[in-house]
This record gives structure tokens, C-alpha cells and sequence, in this order.
């Protein structure tokens, strides 16, 4: 099939793939905790609750843990992929 | 700013018409696929020619890969999937087209795809599991269920800033590339990087499809 991309180009297509994918799963978890933690202290600060900043921190240290959480499923999968792949190339499915 | 060389915003400009770019060339796709569309269901034949064999190419190895991905779950997801990879190629590649921008150049557009993306897997989430949705975001071990809960909704709503920040920058770099390409040598610089550019707007095609798949397959099974 021509979404195949591991046969035609040795697997170095699935891998730009992949390496694309991790950066930025890292990156924008991070900054969506931060901006979650931000607005939230601004808001707490209206209403006259002030924990300024504190909620920052704390959101963006989850936002920091969530980004590697999915840096590692992210790996997992592809381990997951390449594993299969392995399976494949020691078994070859008979005609 | 009046850019004389984009041909469907001076037209649209000249009726008056102040439309956004973006939305202008993605209507322009829509009515392009639309048009394909009519015109490959005309007539259907047993053994496909042309366009038709094209189609069934895409759409047929979309579905088998899918498929083996998902699961037999993946047909009734199937439809928004195709949809999701054919425009933004579409879309993609009207880039390359001379006197066109391309709609996924601009952030609204991705940004827009992205929630639609967003919503969708979390509906099929709820319709699939109802309340017990929640699992799938209480991690493994019950007692670090508050702080996995945290961590999961910055993790999901991290999903569509991302998917809308890869599709912008690759499109925007590359547009972007070939302008300065094209102001250093006219045509002959430019030309080599319609090749590289056109295979790199396909994956980032491709890459949109299949993260939207991977989202779609983790909201269908069951949590673990």
C-alpha cells in the first residue's frame, strides 16, 4: 500500500514522523500548564483570593509532568511499532 | 495591504468583498474537492480509470491503515479521517500553486481543524463509555488518581495547540522558504524545492491524519 512508507524508504520516513511528533508534545504541555496556572492566579487575584505565584508554579510543574507523560506513551507506542515490525521481519508470512 | 498577486482576494477585494485569505483559499479547496468529488461518482466504473483510480488509491489505503490500526471500530470513524488528510493535502499543496496562499499557512485554520478534532474524540469517547469516560483519565493506580486527572486534562488540552503549532510551522517555514528562494533567483531556485516541499506538505498531511487516529483509538478502547 502506498501508505506503507517503511518499504520504500528503509523506515527513514516513519522516524522523521515520529521525531516530529515528540518535540512539540513536550513543549505544549508545558506551556498550556503555564497558561492555565497564569489566568487562574490572575482570576484568584480578582476575586479577592491572591495566591500569586504559587498557582503558576504548581500548574506548570503539572504541565511539565504531563509533557513527559507524553513523551513517554509517545515511545512506548513507537517501541510498540517497532516491536511488531521485528516480529514481522523474523516470521514472514508464508504464501 | 492589497496583494495584487494573489489572484481569488483581488477578485473578491475588487466586489468589495473583504473576505480573510485563509477562508477565501480553503473555500476555493472545498469547491475543487467538491467538484472532483461530482465528477468521480458520475460515472463509476468496475474497473476504475483516471481520477477514479487515484481516488481509490487514497481512500483505500487510508482505510486498510486505519483499520489495521484501530480495528474493525475504525470504519465508523473512517469518514471524518479521509476528510481530515484529503483537505489539509489539498490545502497543503494549493501552496505550491502560483498566485495561491495556502489556508493552512495561517493559524485560524489549523487552530479550527484542530478543536473540531478535539471535540469529536472526546464525543466518541463519551458516546463509547458514558460516565466511565473519566477512566481514561484517572491513570493506573487509584491513590495518584487526583494528580493523573491534572496531569491528563493539561495533557488533552495540549493535544490541539499542538496539532494547530506543527501544521502552522511547517506550512508558514516552507511558504515562507520559497518566497526568499524565489526573491534571491527567480524560478530556478524555486523549482528543485517544489519536490522537497511537495513531500513534505503530504506528511504533514499525513501526520495530522494519523495523530487524529491515535487520539480517535485511545478515546475508542478501554483505559487501562
Amino acid at each position: 500500500m502506498i501508505f506503507n512508507l517503511k518499504n520504500k524508504s528503509g523506515g527513514a520516513l516513519e522516524m522523521l514522523l515520529n521525531a516530529t511528533t515528540i518535540g512539540l508534545h513536550l513543549v505544549t504541555a508545558t506551556f498550556v500548564g503555564l497558561a492555565i496556572g497564569y489566568f487562574l492566579d490572575k482570576w484568584l487575584c480578582d476575586i479577592g483570593w491572591c495566591t500569586k505565584p504559587w498557582m503558576t508554579i504548581l500548574w506548570l510543574v503539572c504541565g511539565i509532568a504531563a509533557g513527559f507523560k507524553n513523551v513517554y506513551l509517545e515511545v512506548k507506542r513507537i517501541q510498540k511499532a517497532q516491536e511488531k515490525d521485528d516480529d514481522a521481519r523474523r516470521n514472514p508470512p508464508k504464501d | 495591504m492589497h496583494q495584487g498577486w494573489l489572484i481569488l482576494p483581488s477578485i473578491f477585494e475588487g466586489m468589495g468583498l473583504n473576505i480573510p485569505h485563509n477562508v477565501l483559499f480553503s473555500w476555493f479547496v472545498l469547491l475543487v474537492l467538491v467538484l472532483m468529488g461530482t465528477m468521480v461518482t458520475k460515472k463509476l466504473s468496475l474497473v476504475p480509470s483516471g481520477l477514479q483510480n487515484f481516488f481509490e488509491i487514497v481512500i483505500g489505503g487510508l482505510e486498510d491503515f486505519v483499520v489495521a490500526n484501530i480495528g474493525e471500530a475504525g470504519r465508523k470513524v473512517f469518514p471524518i479521517l479521509c476528510t481530515i488528510f484529503i483537505y489539509i493535502w489539498f490545502m497543503n499543496l494549493t501552496g505550491l500553486l502560483p498566485g495561491f496562499d495556502a489556508p493552512t499557512a495561517n493559524i485560524n485554520t489549523n487552530a479550527a481543524m484542530a478543536i473540531v478534532v478535539f471535540l469529536y474524540y472526546n464525543y466518541w469517547g463519551i458516546k463509547e463509555h458514558g460516565f466511565g469516560y473519566i477512566k481514561h483519565f484517572l491513570g493506573p493506580v487509584s491513590f495518584i488518581a487526583p494528580l493523573m486527572f491534572v496531569i491528563e486534562v493539561i495533557s488533552h488540552i495540549s493535544r490541539p495547540l499542538s496539532l494547530t503549532l506543527r501544521l502552522f510551522g511547517n506550512i508558514r517555514g516552507e511558504e515562507i522558504v520559497l518566497i526568499l528562494l524565489f526573491t534571491l533567483a527567480p524560478v530556478v531556485a524555486t523549482l528543485p524545492m517544489y519536490f522537497l516541499f511537495g513531500l513534505a506538505k503530504t506528511i504533514q498531511a499525513f501526520i495530522f491524519f494519523m495523530l487524529t487516529m491515535i487520539y480517535l483509538k485511545g478515546s475508542l478502547e478501554h483505559a487501562h
